[in-house]
């Protein structure tokens, strides 16, 4: 495994070809979990956990697979680690697990792990494509973060729960229910690809 | 089918399908077979939480203290079929009663809202609601979860009226949630249907 090429796809997933922002994967769990920051770090562990785990399996199994039901095989070890996911937060924070409902089930359904385990894991040995699960579930996750960081600020007036503005602030509600989403997901994506993306292609 | 042959065309893609489905189910059924106790205990905790606030009887925050809690102070009283009918609250070596807490359903904005209604022995003094089951939307009608809405039923008598949010005035009178009418009217009509039925219901 070649330092420059994990190099590449680190900062090709977090950064330039972010499944989020750049690829606009993912959408769905975006715009429903990103309310609360404590809600929204629980579940892109969840994702970051799958996506390179799922990665990982299935970059070992890429030369046993046969072709033609790959897709089944790719969902199904996706849902495994899934439930997995599922049983240890009902488990261990059953207060969070209550409060995602069935989105943690649906992460089998997030596009972000489907599409890395047929754009890259097939095709790539299980390091790289360990590698390249994290840095997917990582640009996912900081995504989400920065999105809901400002959704909870304005739209509850806290921070991970704790109340920041005090009493003389009134609450957003619009920015905790799903508008709030598409508002705040539009504006990142929009500053970012005008501010970041845009002039790096221009240069080129 | 002449590439690979009949075997690796055909009888191959399902052997592989079966063998990767049994590792998987054996996985995820060893996992989900390590964690059930924990996630019982976690179920009967919440619910002994749950009555205990709602019966305002002092406790602890921890796991201990609460099952201390649960045992000194209330007895689960059974129908025939072994199922809780409701919780008789009793005073700590004495017996004496001094209250009592019941189940109520009722249809929220997105699906059913389970409560625990708590009243002192005279059946009309409510003690307090806890809420075990809901689906209302995160940040406006989940608030019902939140202590300040749950509290405030301590001490107050049925059948109540809704009022805007901070602006209660009697005991028979509760705040709304701002933005959350539906979930408001779901949550008064279950409160006022338990304080019709709680006589009939420990009377039996």
């Amino acid at each position: 495994m070649a330092k420059g090429k994990v190099k590449r796809v680190l900062l090709d997933d977090i950064g330039g070809k972010n499944p989020v922002f750049a690829q606009i994967l993912g959408i769905c769990s975006t715009l429903a979990v990103t309310n609360s920051l404590r809600n929204t770090f629980v579940m892109t562990m969840g994702v970051l956990f799958t996506t390179a785990l799922s990665n990982l399996t299935v970059s070992f199994l890429r030369k046993h697979i046969p072709s033609r039901i790959r897709m089944m095989v790719e969902t199904l070890i996706i849902a495994t680690f899934v439930i997995i996911v599922d049983i240890v937060l009902k488990a261990y924070v059953p207060d969070i697990w209550r409060q995602l409902g069935p989105y943690v089930g649906l992460i089998i359904t997030n596009c972000i792990i489907m599409g890395r385990a047929e754009a890259f894991a097939l095709s790539n040995s299980p390091g790289i494509s360990l590698v390249d699960g994290l840095a997917s579930g990582l640009g996912y996750t900081y995504v989400l973060l920065i999105i809901a960081f400002f959704r909870e600020l304005l739209g509850s007036g806290t921070i991970w729960g704790v109340s920041v503005f005090g009493d003389w602030w009134t609450n957003w509600s619009i920015m905790i229910m799903p508008p709030g989403a598409f508002f705040m997901l539009a504006l990142f994506i929009w500053i970012v690809r005008g501010a970041i993306l845009k002039p790096e292609e221009e240069k080129k | 089918m002449k590439s690979g042959g009949f075997f690796k065309e055909r009888i191959f893609p399902i052997l592989f399908m079966l063998i990767i489905t049994v590792v998987c189910i054996a996985i995820v059924s060893s996992i989900h077979l390590s964690t059930k106790e924990l996630v019982e205990l976690n179920e009967t905790l919440f619910l002994k939480r749950a009555v205990i606030f709602a019966a305002n009887i002092p406790a602890g925050e921890t796991t201990a203290e609460i099952v201390q809690a649960f045992e000194n102070r209330v007895e689960e009283v059974k129908d025939g079929e072994g199922a809780t009918r409701y919780f008789r609250v009793v005073e700590e070596g004495s017996g004496d009663v001094r209250g009592y807490v019941v189940f109520q359903n009722g249809a929220g904005l997105w699906g059913e809202i389970e409560a625990v209604v708590g009243y002192q022995e005279d059946l009309k003094t409510l003690t307090g609601v806890d809420f075990i089951k809901q689906n209302e939307t995160p940040g406006l009608g989940a608030r019902i979860t939140e202590a300040w809405f749950r509290e405030q039923f301590r001490g107050k008598t049925g059948p109540f009226t809704m009022v805007p949010e901070g602006t209660v005035s009697s005991t028979s009178e509760f705040d709304a949630i701002t933005g959350a009418t539906r979930t408001s009217t779901a949550v008064l009509k279950m409160m006022n249907a338990s304080v019709a039925n709680v006589a009939s219901i420990v009377g039996e």
